[in-house]
């Protein structure tokens, strides 16, 4: 979480787990958003409610530019417009069909979302390779404390691995569950990338030991 | 709703021990007794009315004042009649129900079956409450179908008629592509569990006589698990009779008279009535 008086950001998903003409759900405390990106590889939110049926629009598709509802095939645009009814083809959808969207940042392999209407950019990543994302039954506190260290302003978690060191991207999703994004720094070999995954495991593991003894309600 | 009749299990599946079972949220009991007699058990033990129509047990928590809606076609000869089976849905029995009245999501869930792009239009239909039989009704309902049914090779225009006649249970006149003459009956019967979970009876009386009864069976069950992957993720589960809560357009004509109706009628079990 980067915040500044008018909002923050939130590291949502990896650019590499977003290919180019897909969607998928994403989790913010306020709940769960569809970030999508177009076909020329444009990345996008909005709420996960298409306000026709209230279908889900993570489960939808994307053709061009444009994100469609797999209920009755109804798009937007990434400004958060309906372009098109599919029942009604020769129909301007009014301007007043729309759908709630959050600004979306993506930089050194990392998409952020705005949760509100923060005035800066979200932290610059230079050097932190990114590898996976994890989902904890742990909050925050309970990650770091496994990691027996203290979370950065920028939310991240560092620990020692080898000659390297493991950068924790984290994301609060709910009181009981942080998204992990895992990035590396100088580490490249293959064996020192798989080492990183499996000590980012246990330490979820004892992450959400910790959280189930001392948070979990 | 209490007085209203429901499905609660198919007659050919009766199990003399006794099935469990609920209907809107109380626990129930669906079998025969020493006589061979069905019989429905409420929650306390009481025992509850029955009815054995159209291949379905049903029953009711209330005191049913009116008798069980007529579905004529049942009657007729050359028909087949099929009991589907079950599909059990995590949605409201109001958005089941729904679902069924739309011919819209053909192209997008029912891809190359029921529907398919760029075949998405929907012409204007006819809807109207029948005061007389105190049913919703829509007819001249017409969509381009690629396989409108088991019996139909090549895409044909097909053309519909849907029947409300109970809170949760909708009749649905389609052509038949065998004798165009004649109207197949599906119908949807939906069992309220609870207010977010119900068990879905399709029941047909189609003129097929060449299909199989699996390869009918499994047609419909690849429909209507379709429409389970739409029904369990729509926001929010209960059926939104607060106007505000979402965008009906001209092809939502039916879901409009159907939501109306449940509001006049307060049939409001699975609705949610002011939004959140």
């Amino acid at each position: 979480m980067h915040s500044d008086t008018t909002g923050s950001w939130t590291p949502v998903a990896l650019s590499a787990d977003l290919p180019a003409g897909t969607v998928m759900p994403v989790q913010i405390p306020a709940g769960s958003l569809a970030l999508w990106r177009t076909d020329s590889g444009h990345t996008a939110a909005s709420a996960d409610r298409c306000p026709h049926r209230g279908m889900r629009l993570s489960h939808g598709f994307v053709r061009g530019e444009a994100l469609s509802c797999i209920y009755h095939g109804w798009s937007y645009a990434q400004a958060g417009n309906c372009l098109r009814i599919p029942a009604h083809p020769g129909l301007v959808p009014p301007e007043t069909i729309r759908v709630v969207t959050h600004m979306v940042e993506e930089a050194d392999g990392v998409i952020w979302v705005a949760l509100g209407r923060p005035e800066g950019r979200p932290p610059g990543l230079e050097g932190l390779v990114p590898l996976r994302s994890l989902t904890a039954l742990a909050n925050i506190d309970a990650i770091a404390a496994a990691a027996g260290g203290k979370t950065s302003p920028q939310g991240i978690v560092e620990v020692a691995s080898g000659t390297g060191t493991i950068c924790l991207l984290l994301s609060r999703q709910d009181e009981d569950r942080t998204l992990i994004h895992v990035l590396l720094k100088g580490i490249t070999d293959q064996a020192a990338r798989i080492a990183a995954v499996r000590s980012t495991e246990s330490l979820r593991r004892k992450a959400e030991d910790i959280h189930k003894k001392e948070f979990a309600q | 709703m209490i007085d209203e009749w429901y499905p609660v299990g198919l007659f050919s599946q009766l199990d003399p021990a006794g099935r469990q079972t609920a209907l809107m949220g109380e626990p129930i009991t669906v079998g025969r007794d020493a006589e061979g007699n069905t019989r429905v058990t409420g929650g306390n033990g009481r025992t509850l009315p029955v009815r054995l129509r159209y291949g379905h047990v049903w029953s009711s928590l209330g005191e049913p004042k009116k008798e069980l809606f007529a579905i004529p076609e049942a009657d007729q000869p050359g028909r087949r009649f099929v009991d589907v089976g079950v599909v059990r849905v995590r949605c409201s029995p109001l958005r089941a129900v729904e679902n069924f009245l739309d011919v819209a999501h053909f192209p997008f869930v029912h891809t190359d079956i029921l529907g398919a792009e760029p075949h998405t239009e929907v012409q204007n239909y006819k809807v109207e409450i029948r005061e007389d039989v105190d049913e919703v009704w829509a007819t001249q309902v017409k969509f381009y179908q690629p396989q409108a049914a088991k019996s139909a090779s090549g895409g044909i225009t097909t053309e519909y008629m849907y029947r409300v006649p109970a809170p949760t249970c909708s009749v649905l006149y389609k052509t038949c592509p065998p004798r165009p003459s004649e109207w197949d009956v599906i119908t949807l019967f939906v069992q309220p569990l609870a207010e977010d979970l119900c068990d879905v009876w399709p029941w047909m009386a189609l003129f097929d006589d060449t299909t199989s009864l699996t390869d009918l069976i499994h047609f419909q069950q690849t429909i209507f698990l379709q429409d389970r992957s739409i029904l369990e993720n729509q926001i929010p589960c209960l059926l939104p009779l607060d106007p505000g809560m979402e965008i009906p357009t001209r092809a939502d004509l039916t879901s409009v008279a159907y939501r109306r109706w449940l509001k006049r009628h307060n049939y409001t079990y699975g609705a949610q009535l002011v939004a959140q």
